[in-house]
């Protein structure tokens, strides 16, 4: 990975969305990382779901391309997505565009 | 071959002019083990019997028993070792959410609730000898065994979440439960597959396009033929109580666990300093201390109170959803899960209603869509639109009409 850096930033940026969709107090004890899960760990429900991907697509942009994202997973793969899994493939999208 | 007249009937004496009467038929009805799925095919059931038709059920009989009138014929189909894991099952899917539950949904009840019927079934079928089977979506036993003995079948849609393609922005999930029914079909020697929840004679879809949305490029054999409501259910109801400000009623169908008590909470707080009344439905101790505008009642004559309401606080149950909008009540729907959301999403998107989240809604989240849908204005307008498409569209009878049709 040549730019972990701008990783870093993505990552903390999605983690800012996710705590603005669920509301920060709700989020007292859970450290949101890499692995957290949208569906076991947050327990995101479909309006937050679609909420931040809303607030993705207003800060990304259509080139994220997220309905090809989840167009593109298995339902094991969308019952386990992670926060990594999201930031992993808006990285990718930047690197593809660059 | 019809009796033929003796006389020359008079325009407007008695007998007058008659609907068409068909010869009596015999209807099988097939459905899973859930009152929301029952109580619409039992309005079908009963409006079949009224116009002199023989009607039979087939399922898990410690489930469907309790919602049909008395004396009502059941053929058990259900092994033994599935119906002892029902009460598990619903324990484990109340913990889930989205398409965690829809994973659970399909691997650990649809498929094996298939295989643990199939053998009732057919034997319900040969003992019982249908003209026509009525198989809910969730059945998939019905249409194979129909199928197997070429008897016609028609498909009970009780909610209408599957024809807005909800998963059409997922497509491997979609695939993927059409691969559920293919192995099912499979494994029960059809190899001319189907997809099991749209019969190919015909389809009674419970709803309207005023609130699926465009309905138009479904075949003729799909038929919307909007709510079949059944009887109120019974139970008395302090109606002095209601002093004629706007009232809501809050009801989250069977109770959700912790999450549905916490609902309530909320509701509770967000009611607490409007100017409303509120009908909560759960059961007695879930709101300790309830403001005096709220009434906590563990059952409500839910067809009864609709007239006398102004807006319905709901999880998204496909039947409170359209009872709600049989009377023209506007909505605020937190949807939890399955079908749920889709739901939600036609209620807003027909302008009826708001939704709202359950798990984490806050008082002023839930206070603002209340006010929203209360104020008298656009919401109530929209649910107006929809009680009168529910109207035209006929119900259990017009369900019936085309049961006939198909028998």
């Amino acid at each position: 990975m040549s730019d972990i850096p701008r990783m870093n930033d993505i990552r903390s940026e999605v983690v800012r969305m996710l705590i603005d969709v669920v509301g920060e107090d709700f989020l007292l004890d859970v450290e949101i990382g890499p692995g957290t899960t949208f569906g076991d760990d947050l327990g995101l429900e479909s309006i937050e779901f679609v909420a931040l991907v809303d607030r993705l697509r207003a800060h990304y942009g259509d080139r994220a391309d997220f309905p090809g994202f989840i167009a593109g997973l298995d339902l094991d793969q969308l019952v386990n997505l992670t926060v990594g899994d999201v930031v992993d493939h808006i990285a990718a999208q930047e690197r593809a565009h660059a | 071959m019809k009796a033929r007249r003796l006389a020359v009937p008079s325009l407007l004496d008695d007998p007058g002019i008659r609907r068409a009467t068909t010869p009596e038929r015999r209807f099988l009805f097939a459905v899973p083990p859930l009152a929301g799925h029952i109580n619409p095919a039992a309005a079908v059931a009963a409006e079949l019997g009224r116009r002199g038709h023989t009607v039979a059920w087939t399922g898990h009989r410690p489930s469907i028993e309790p919602l049909l009138r008395s004396g009502s014929r059941v053929f058990s189909a259900m092994e033994d070792d599935f119906g002892r894991r029902l009460p598990a099952i619903w324990n484990d899917w109340l913990g889930l959410r989205r398409l965690a539950a829809l994973r659970f949904l399909w691997e650990e009840f649809v498929v094996p609730l298939g295989h643990a019927m199939m053998p009732g079934v057919e034997k319900a079928i040969d003992r019982f000898r249908p003209d026509v089977v009525v198989s809910d979506q969730l059945v998939l036993a019905a249409p194979v065994a129909a199928r197997r003995r070429e008897i016609p079948w028609a498909t009970s849609a009780t909610t209408s979440s599957e024809f807005t393609r909800p998963l059409a922005d997922m497509p491997k999930v979609e695939a993927w439960i059409r691969d559920r029914m293919a192995g099912f079909q499979l494994d029960h020697g059809i190899e001319d597959l189907l997809d099991l929840r749209f019969s190919d004679h015909l389809v009674l879809v419970f709803s309207t396009g005023a609130l699926i949305g465009d309905i138009s490029f479904f075949p003729d054999h799909f038929a919307f033929v909007g709510p079949a409501l059944g009887r109120c259910a019974p139970g008395a109801f302090p109606w002095e109580w209601l002093d004629g400000r706007p009232a809501a009623l809050v009801s989250l169908g069977t109770l959700n666990g912790p999450s549905g008590e916490r609902f309530f909470r909320v509701a509770a707080d967000a009611v607490r300093d409007l100017d409303v009344q509120a009908i909560f439905v759960a059961p007695p101790g879930v709101v300790a201390d309830p403001p005096p505008n709220v009434l906590v009642r563990a059952q409500v004559p839910q067809l009864k109170l609709l007239e006398r309401l102004s807006a319905v606080v709901c999880h998204g149950g496909h039947n409170t959803v359209c009872e709600s909008l049989s009377q023209g009540v506007p909505l605020v729907v937190a949807p939890i899960r399955d079908d749920q959301s889709v739901i939600a999403r036609q209620v807003e998107a027909a302008g009826a209603g708001v939704s709202v989240r359950f798990s984490r809604v806050r008082p002023d989240e839930f206070r603002t869509a209340l006010a929203t849908v209360l104020a008298d204005g656009p919401h109530r307008a929209a649910a107006g639109r929809v009680r009168e498409s529910f109207a035209a569209a006929g119900g259990a009878a017009e369900a019936a009409d085309r049961l006939e049709k198909l028998a």
